[in-house]
């Protein structure tokens, strides 16, 4: 069993860096959870980012408890939660007190622009991870048609249509069942 | 005090339990707050957004907590707090011990596989959306650090914090730099 502290002490650096949008948190859940610890392997990593998007609530706080759950039981879950919101809340508090004084802080607006360059750059590198393992899963010898035609007729129809993103992806996953089911 | 406490726990409660995103509870918040109970003007709303999207981790719990705590100081923040983490909480904490329970099925699995294709399209509308978003911006300044950060997380194994920690550097050595050449003129 993995120590509850050492559980919360990940995700308090998980929620502490995660500036720039929910997705911002993906790259740093790989980081803390596959590279740094080796908690999860980078297939349930990957998995964990699909449930996040079929489950209701803020990405961040579902895939804590999630991973939190999984590693160790409910305390896991409770730790890994309070550990991703304490470091938003309390400069949350920080900024609103500061703010009923000041109004504008120039190094604040200046500092969330530069994390937010960061994670897109973060999140781009993950989501070459996940392409090379969806499209290519047995090496470079090997290519899944399916999984690249899945994915670049997804991208265009949340491109051209902006449907919930929820929708495309139950598609996919049926898609791919059926294509199963038929080819068996 | 307490009943507007306990107003604030409810409402966060039940907006975290409909909305799906944090982005989407900012508009429910907003929608609350300022029409219905009119506890904050519209303009005050606007820029407790704008600070609660400064904030890190989940935007929906730091704005809640902005509210609470500018209706009634730290009680108010927490009760808000928790009305957001409760109901995503709870909801994980059953599907955690269905995705024990299922994910060894091999048909769940193929959906699951499915499913992936899907989130790389949707990763990939994501961070086209960032980056256009840093292409308005217009300054090569951010574009390097885009370069920089994609370096060094391809390149190196170091961590992601000290690249944070780099950043924010950064960003305080240009906010000086500049005000310095303010108050050259």
């Amino acid at each position: 069993m993995i120590p509850v502290w050492k559980i919360f002490l990940s995700f308090l650096k998980i929620g502490g860096f995660a500036f720039g949008g929910a997705y911002a948190v993906i790259p740093l859940i790989e980081e803390q959870m596959v590279t740094n610890n080796g908690w999860m392997t980078f297939a349930e990593f990957s998995d964990l980012v699909a449930i996040d998007e079929l489950t209701p609530g803020p990405i961040i706080i579902n895939s804590s408890t999630f991973i939190g759950m999984k590693l160790a039981g409910v305390p896991g879950a409770v730790a890994a939660t309070l550990g991703c919101v304490i470091p938003g809340g309390i400069v949350a508090l920080m900024l609103i007190s500061l703010y009923s004084r000041y109004k504008e802080i120039p190094v604040i607006s200046e500092i969330i622009k530069i994390l937010k360059c960061m994670s897109a750059a973060l999140i781009f590198s993950v989501l070459l991870k996940m392409l090379m393992s969806a499209v290519f899963p047995e090496g470079l010898e090997s290519i899944n048609i399916l999984s690249l035609a899945l994915m670049i007729t997804s991208f265009y129809i949340l491109k051209r249509f902006k449907t919930n993103p929820l929708y495309v992806m139950l598609g996919c996953g049926c898609i791919n069942m059926l294509i199963y089911l038929i080819t068996k | 005090m307490f009943k507007k406490a306990w107003l604030l726990f409810i409402n966060t409660f039940f907006i975290s339990m409909s909305a799906n995103s944090g982005y989407a509870m900012l508009g429910v918040i907003k929608n609350r707050f300022v029409n219905k109970y009119r506890w904050f003007s519209k303009e005050e709303m606007e820029d407790y957004i704008a600070l609660a999207q400064s904030c890190p981790g989940p935007i929906g719990c730091s704005s809640a907590m902005i509210i609470g705590y500018r209706s009634c100081g730290i009680i108010g923040a927490l009760s808000a707090a928790l009305g957001v983490i409760i109901p995503p909480f709870i909801m994980m904490v059953l599907v955690t011990f269905f995705y024990t329970f299922i994910s060894t099925n091999q048909y769940v699995r193929i959906f699951i596989s499915g499913m992936q294709a899907g989130v790389c399209a949707m990763l990939l509308d994501v961070v086209l959306g960032l980056f256009s978003g840093i292409r308005k911006m217009n300054k090569p300044f951010y574009f390097a650090i885009v370069a920089l950060s994609f370096l060094y997380v391809r390149l190196t194994d170091f961590s992601i914090f000290y690249l944070a920690l780099f950043c924010i550097g950064t960003a305080i050595i240009k906010t000086l730099m500049i005000k310095r050449k303010v108050d050259e003129i």
